[in-house]
């Protein structure tokens, strides 16, 4: 069978580019992508290690939301919302944006007081959300089980109409070919190995193919980034890397319309368009560089499922696989340039947020670098954040997640 | 990822049976002369080793210790038992 590339040629890694990007994620492909179609800046060498979408672009279970609880990160997710329509005509490629809705359930009366908190920031933003009564919920989902006799049993929940499912492959595939098309160059199994600098200015990065003169480097290297950041620069992070496993089970009919989200369970399910129900939870609570699963994870989706989604007793499960996710104390990113270095760029610590956000993001990066200046935007994600005791409140969801909080 | 963790007290045990308790950072700094960034550093920032890194575990659902261990964070395989440089110190005090 012949082999048709999804997106532009192989090329030779020059010796010099205006703009190195670390990591071949959807965080780098958008700012590349970006860099290139609004800035005109189209020298670019992303390098990736592995092969582009290997990490959490690839890993991630598709889910975009913007729910998010504090007014710094709302607007970047709405517009990372409103994105993917505009994405996938720009690009010319079908994203499969699929915007069914997330079902957020509430289990207390706590968390339902919680959840107009969240509901009239996402409402002030412009973003629609609403909170509704367990029967109400159950119309939306007739497979709920609003039953009391549940171990947590459901008192209503967060609806947010504009959320739904992005096929991530295709977003990756899709910037890459648009990137590419630009002049972008793509480097796949090309390692970095240092970024060399010189009177606090970034000059250079070696990678195990030769040594890349620049003067602007992102590091957008999703789970890797904290390690790579301490190992270049000794540049440490308040960053926590922990394994975030996700599971499909065999495929069934229609049943699920809407991503449902549970915080008391611990667990989210959606049914893809192949009727496979994708379900994850919460992470492997200690810091590891693993994929790899465990039979404790399985044990805990099956229980969550049960009771909550109880029609979905005795299926299977199909695969199961983990990825990584870069954890900070307040459960927001960071995003930083020209502060620690001049012409040093990091956009790290999304945790499992790092698909809902790629297409702002992206947009915002590339404003950043191009001017650099820092957009109004991204200000508050900067790292100095946790030294001036700035911490955003978005742990609205009471788990701590890293070993610091 | 089959995770042991070894307790001084209880041997071998399932690594769901503890709770992380961070990297290894030191002795708290000094309240004297401490600005913020001394303070974030210790509270807040990691080293997110990708190899062999020395941290605290705390044994929830057994006997309770706190204890240091070494790790290969790209294995989850524990590696020769070996005192953290301030453990001793704070063993002592406890004793």
């Amino acid at each position: 069978m012949k082999k048709k590339p999804m997106w532009g040629k192989k090329t030779k890694l020059k010796s010099s580019y205006d703009v190195v990007i670390i990591g071949g994620g959807l965080h780098s492909l958008a700012t590349a992508y970006y860099l290139a179609t609004q800035h005109g800046i189209t020298d670019i060498a992303i390098i990736e290690k592995n092969y582009i979408g290997f990490g959490g672009a690839g890993r991630n279970t598709a889910i975009v939301r913007a729910n998010q609880r504090t007014q710094y990160n709302v607007p970047l997710y709405k517009e990372a919302l409103d994105l993917w329509p505009v994405l996938t005509k720009e690009l010319d490629y079908n994203l499969m944006f699929n915007n069914c809705g997330n079902l957020n359930l509430m289990h207390s009366e706590a968390a339902m007081k919680a959840a107009r908190m969240t509901i009239a920031t996402a409402q002030f933003h412009g973003v629609e959300s609403h909170l509704i009564d367990s029967k109400e919920a159950k119309e939306l989902v007739p497979a709920l089980n609003i039953s009391e006799d549940i171990t947590f049993p459901i008192h209503g929940a967060m609806f947010h109409p504009p959320g739904g499912v992005v096929r991530h492959d295709a977003v990756v595939w899709g910037l890459a070919k648009g990137a590419t098309q630009k002049g972008v160059e793509i480097h796949q199994q090309t390692e970095a190995l240092g970024i060399g600098t010189k009177n606090g200015k970034v000059t250079s990065v070696t990678t195990d193919k030769g040594v890349i003169n620049t003067k602007q480097v992102l590091v957008s290297a999703g789970g890797y980034s904290a390690s790579l950041i301490n190992g270049f620069l000794g540049i440490r992070l308040p960053i926590s890397v922990l394994t975030i496993q996700a599971m499909v089970t065999q495929p069934i009919k229609p049943l699920l319309n809407h991503v449902v989200s549970s915080g008391a369970y611990h667990c989210y399910a959606n049914q893809t368009l192949k009727g496979e129900i994708a379900t994850g939870a919460h992470m492997d609570q200690w810091p590891n560089y693993t994929t790899l699963n465990t039979a404790h994870y399985i044990k805990h989706q099956a229980e969550a499922l049960s009771e909550f989604l109880p029609s979905l007793r005795g299926l299977r499960f199909m695969r199961i696989w983990g990825g990584l996710a870069d954890m900070t104390p307040d459960m927001a990113p960071i995003m930083d340039g020209n502060n620690q270095i001049e012409g040093f760029f990091m956009d790290c610590g999304w945790g499992y947020f790092g698909f809902k956000s790629c297409s702002a993001v992206g947009k915002y990066m590339a404003e950043f670098m191009a001017s650099n200046t820092c957009p109004d935007m991204l200000k508050p994600f900067a790292l100095k954040r946790y030294q001036e005791h700035k911490l955003m409140g978005e742990t609205a969801a009471l788990v701590s997640y890293s070993a610091d909080n | 990822m089959a995770l042991t963790i070894t307790c001084p007290v209880c041997g071998k045990r399932n690594g769901y049976e503890f709770r992380y308790g961070g990297e290894e950072k030191g002795p708290r700094p000094e309240e004297k002369d401490m600005t913020p960034e001394t303070w974030c550093d210790y509270v807040h920032m990691n080293n997110c080793v990708a190899g062999v890194q020395q941290e605290w575990w705390f044994h929830r659902d057994g006997c309770g210790s706190w204890f240091t261990i070494s790790r290969d964070t790209t294995t989850n395989l524990e590696q020769e038992a070996q005192v953290a440089p301030n453990q001793e110190a704070i063993n002592d005090e406890q004793v």
